[in-house]
């Protein structure tokens, strides 16, 4: 990798390994790096610990999405997704585990997935992307099982509600549809360019940020990032953040965004932004909380930049991984 | 006593009045007298000196009684002559007598013992010398004996055959084993007759060849005569044939009298020619090799060994210095004198001619320095075709940036010679970068290519190869006649890219759409300060991707109301490695791809997926083929922005381009990909 691709890097994605001390990170050229946390974060770490244990290609189009489970970790390319198993990674060999399409209709173009997610009630993959469809993968048996059809544009980005068994998917049309992940059957459609103080018409009308926690779902694009209250499905508040958001996460009693611009927005659950952290890549893709190991409990994110910054502290940066 | 001493004398005298007279009167009764004088000495013999010296006594006792007797008479009145005195006087008579025997006695005796003690010592005399000869002779004996055995004999130093390789190579006759088996001394002798026979036989074999090597020294001085017979000859031939060779242009003379001049080059020069003229011969027929410069300066330089000035200069500089602490104003001309001779370059220099095919010629002419001791190159461009003159080319073709980096890193702004720092220094100079223009660049390669070799301090620079001379020619040779053919593609692009124009060959077509509604609207260089000011470009020079050695430009495309500054960075090595560009878009606002996800897809469109855009080989049509890329981007760019179909009545920029979709994935890129036979934009 020469230094003008490295220039023109993004990262797209994380994951952090299900013990903790691993992150794994793609990128638009298709690769996957493999960080060690436990040596980064080492009080004798050096510039080296700084760079992947680990890189090799996984798909031919930009990595969009990872996802770790127990023991796997899916990684979504061109219109494929790949397992590879974690322990095997750790032990850098690098043979994926299996590798699945959905069944697309279109041929000219491959789709990209642009978001998955586990739904844990059946043990199932929810995968969006490019073909506008949300196609769900059994784990258990390996097959499609259904596809749910409703967006009118590509899909952003996929959550769901674990308890009320709904999947909530963001799109390219500007609609926030919520799935009844039994039957397939769309049961709502927030358009939220539709409502007026949402709206942002200068940069359009695509949801790229759909989280959801119980009640609440906090969504965001085009529109303003806002935070939903999903029985009376009406925004309760509005954060004036400027750019479009990619990412956000509810987290404790604070809500974390990433988007345009270089920095991490902290902001209250009232509609105010507390703090904007700042950090390398100009714009931010994703953001992620490593939950899984309390001694390496650091937020990461990653964007048009081959630097993925890691905050020890919330409230700033304390170095950056590097492909 | 002393009237007794006298009264001998007196007797003695007596004596021989009395003696001769007995002499004169028996003549005849001479033998009795001897026999009697031998009869005293023969009585002296018998008598014992202890019995005369008591006799003495005796009667020197009655001469005096005998006298006090007559004194006592005498005074008793008794008359002179009277019977009494007479006797004692007759009696006393006596006495006188035989003290005078005595005395006589005596000194014979006396004379004897002198004489027997004369004769002892002439006898011990005598002894003492036969000793004394027989000591010496001793000494002499020893040292003869010691003398032998220090004796070394000559056959010692001589280098024997060991004692197995005698028995079994020297005949039975001389060996004589039985004899010399038992005693080393004749097997000694043995060896070394066999030694004195083996060296006949060898002087004999010296003597053959001596006169082979004669008779073959003197056929081949015969030989030489008849060589040397032919040179007249043969210079005729030459004389009789220049019109044919300057008929047939046949540059043989030239070449000869080029190595005639080349004796005088100093040894980096002379290496580089050597080497350009056997490459040149051997792999390139379009090399050219010529020497310009002072022939008769060069010689005298040549001939004096010149060690001696270096020490001066040394001593010199250092008074300079002192000199410089008490007078300033006179020592600045004499600090520049020693500058420009340190700077000194040799009065000869090489010139290579490298022709390239469409007929252009890289002059490079090569000068030594001879107190540096190092290569300097300055080089000049012919085209063949007078070029429209671009303004933006200037630096192009110029010789600070023709060569620069010809090999990674290789600026040649600073000397290569490590030891030139504290040359430098005692002169005041701070920089070789000063004297650039003057002296031509010392670039790496070209020590390299005169076989001098310089330690590096930064290991980081790993040579091509080894750092002979040979083995880097041709891939130099290469390398320089890539570099111009490459600035001279971009020469021509240049021209007609400031008169808007992108120059696409029929080979590239195909990477574009047929309609490009973009156009090229400016091409102007920019300065190194000005790229970095920008701040579209932080990105770049914050990844060291922009070197001051690099040339710096800065396209503008128009569309409608949009406007796309394209700011590049050219490397010295283009196209082996490429353009680098930074986006900015004036539209609707200000964005660059920095903050534009969109503009960021598209500077990497023409950055890393250069590899489509090379068109033939070598690739010089790389540049416009990314600013026509870029065009075509821009105008994707441009016809996919619309956000609220219908909203804002007609269109600024209506769709044309045929795209499957207009955004895609998390960060809604654009499809900036065109798929050549089908005619329409994806994602990549």
């Amino acid at each position: 990798m020469g230094p003008v691709e490295l220039l023109h890097m993004s990262v797209f994605s994380q994951s952090f390994s299900p013990c903790g001390r691993f992150l794994a990170a793609g990128n638009n050229y298709g690769e996957i790096a493999l960080f060690s946390l436990s040596a980064a974060l080492s009080p004798d770490a050096t510039a080296l610990s700084q760079k992947p244990v680990l890189t090799f290609t996984a798909h031919e189009g930009p990595v969009f999405s990872l996802l770790s489970t127990n023991c796997h970790l899916l990684s979504a390319g061109n219109g494929e997704i790949s397992a590879w198993s974690w322990n095997e990674l750790i032990k850098k060999n690098v043979k994926p585990m299996w590798t699945k399409r959905p069944n697309y209709k279109s041929s000219l173009e491959i789709p990209e997935i642009n978001a998955m997610i586990i739904n844990p009630r059946d043990n199932s993959l929810v995968v969006g992307g490019g073909d506008n469809n949300i196609h769900i993968l059994d784990l258990e048996h390996g097959v499609f099982k259904a596809v749910l059809q409703g967006h009118s544009d590509y899909v952003h980005c996929v959550s769901v509600r674990e308890r009320e068994g709904e999947i909530l998917s963001g799109g390219e049309d500007g609609a926030v549809r919520m799935w009844d992940s039994r039957t397939g059957q769309s049961v709502h459609c927030i358009e939220v360019y539709k409502y007026e103080n949402c709206a942002r018409p200068q940069y359009g009308k695509w949801i790229s940020c759909v989280t959801t926690d119980s009640d609440w779902m906090l969504c965001g694009g085009g529109p303003h990032l806002s935070l939903w209250h999903l029985r009376s499905l009406s925004p309760t508040s509005i954060f004036p953040l400027k750019g479009c958001q990619r990412q956000a996460v509810f987290h404790q009693d604070m809500i974390m965004s990433v988007g345009e611009g270089p920095f991490v927005s902290h902001c209250l659950l009232g509609g105010d932004i507390k703090a904007q952290i700042p950090c390398t890549p100009q714009s931010l893709n994703t953001l992620q909380f490593n939950s899984n190991s309390t001694e390496h409990r650091v937020l990461t994110v990653g964007g048009s930049s081959d630097h993925i910054d890691v905050f020890t502290n919330l409230s700033y940066r304390a170095f950056s991984l590097s492909f | 006593m002393s009237s007794d001493a006298l009264k001998k004398r007196k007797s003695k005298v007596l004596r021989s009045e009395g003696g001769t007279p007995e002499m004169k009167r028996g003549r005849g009764e001479g033998d009795q007298q001897d026999v009697r004088v031998y009869s005293e000495e023969v009585e002296l013999d018998s008598r014992d000196p202890e019995q005369d010296y008591l006799q003495y006594k005796e009667s020197c006792e009655s001469l005096a009684t005998l006298m006090s007797e007559i004194q006592e008479l005498k005074a008793s009145g008794a008359k002179e002559g009277s019977a009494e005195v007479e006797q004692r006087r007759m009696q006393s008579c006596i006495h006188f007598m035989n003290l005078k025997k005595l005395n006589r006695l005596a000194h014979m005796r006396l004379k004897r013992g002198r004489d027997q003690t004369h004769e002892a010592k002439q006898r011990v005399d005598v002894l003492h010398l036969q000793l004394q000869n027989l000591l010496y002779e001793v000494m002499h004996l020893q040292k003869e004996i010691s003398k032998c055995l220090e004796f070394k004999s000559k056959h010692e130093e001589i280098d024997l055959v060991s004692e197995e390789e005698f028995y079994q190579e020297a005949p039975q006759n001389i060996s004589r084993p039985h004899l010399t088996k038992s005693d080393p001394h004749q097997l000694t002798l043995a060896q070394l007759d066999w030694e004195l026979e083996q060296r006949k036989r060898l002087a004999e074999k010296y003597k053959e060849s001596q006169a082979t090597k004669e008779k073959i020294q003197k056929s081949i001085e015969e030989k030489k005569e008849h060589l040397t017979s032919l040179q007249p000859g043969l210079n005729a031939i030459m004389q009789a044939s220049l019109p044919v060779q300057q008929y047939l242009s046949m540059p043989f003379e030239q070449t000869q009298k080029q190595t005639e001049v080349a004796r005088h080059l100093p040894p980096p020069l002379y290496v580089l020619f050597v080497q350009a003229n056997a490459y040149g011969q051997a792999c390139d027929k379009n090399l050219g090799v010529s020497i310009s410069g002072d022939v008769d300066e060069a010689k005298a330089l040549s001939k004096p060994p010149e060690d001696s000035q270096d020490d001066e200069s040394d001593s010199d500089a250092e008074e300079e210095q002192e000199k410089t602490k008490r007078r300033r104003p006179t020592t600045g001309g004499q600090l520049d004198d020693k500058r420009r001779e340190m700077l000194k370059r040799h009065p000869l220099s090489l010139c290579l001619d490298l022709k390239c095919k469409d007929g252009s010629v890289l002059h490079l002419f090569f000068y030594y320095l001879m107190n540096l001791n190092i290569m300097t190159v300055k080089t000049k461009v012919s085209t063949s075709s007078d070029l429209s003159t671009a303004i933006s080319a200037g630096d192009l073709l110029k010789s600070e940036t023709l060569l620069s980096c010809l090999y990674t890193s290789d600026h040649g702004r600073e000397t290569p010679n490590p030891a030139n720092r504290y040359q430098f220094d005692k002169v005041g100079i701070v920089s070789f970068g000063d004297y650039l223009e003057e002296l031509g660049h010392p670039y790496k390669w070209v020590q390299s290519l005169g076989g001098l070799h310089f330690p590096n301090d930064t290991s980081e620079s790993v040579r091509v190869g080894s750092s002979l001379s040979a083995s880097i020619m041709e891939s130099t040779m290469k390398l320089l006649r890539g570099r111009v053919q490459s600035r001279l593609a971009l020469q021509k692009q240049f021209a007609s890219l400031e008169h808007s124009m992108i120059p696409v060959s029929s080979e590239c077509q195909h990477l574009f759409p047929a309609k490009i509604i973009s156009r090229l609207a400016r091409w102007n260089t920019i300065a190194y300060e000005e790229y970095m000011h920008l701040p579209y470009t932080r990105h770049v020079t914050e990844a060291g991707l922009a070197k001051e050695t690099d040339l710096y430009f800065m396209a503008v495309v128009e569309r409608g109301t949009a406007r796309l500054q394209a700011a590049l960075v050219l490397s010295p090595r283009y196209p082996e490695i490429s353009p680098l560009f930074s986006l900015s878009l004036i539209w609707k606002g200000e964005r660059s791809g920095r903050t534009d996800d969109n503009l960021r897809a598209m500077e990497s469109e023409v950055n890393v997926f250069k590899n489509e855009l090379q068109g033939p080989r070598p690739g010089h049509q790389l540049l416009t083929n990314q600013i026509s890329r870029l065009c075509v981007c821009l105008d994707v760019y441009l016809e996919t922005e619309g956000q609220d179909d219908g909203v804002e009545g007609p269109r600024e920029f209506p769709r044309e381009k045929m795209c499957l979709r207009t955004v895609r994935g998390p960060n809604r890129l654009k499809p900036f990909k065109y798929n050549h036979p089908q005619g329409f934009f994806s994602h990549r």
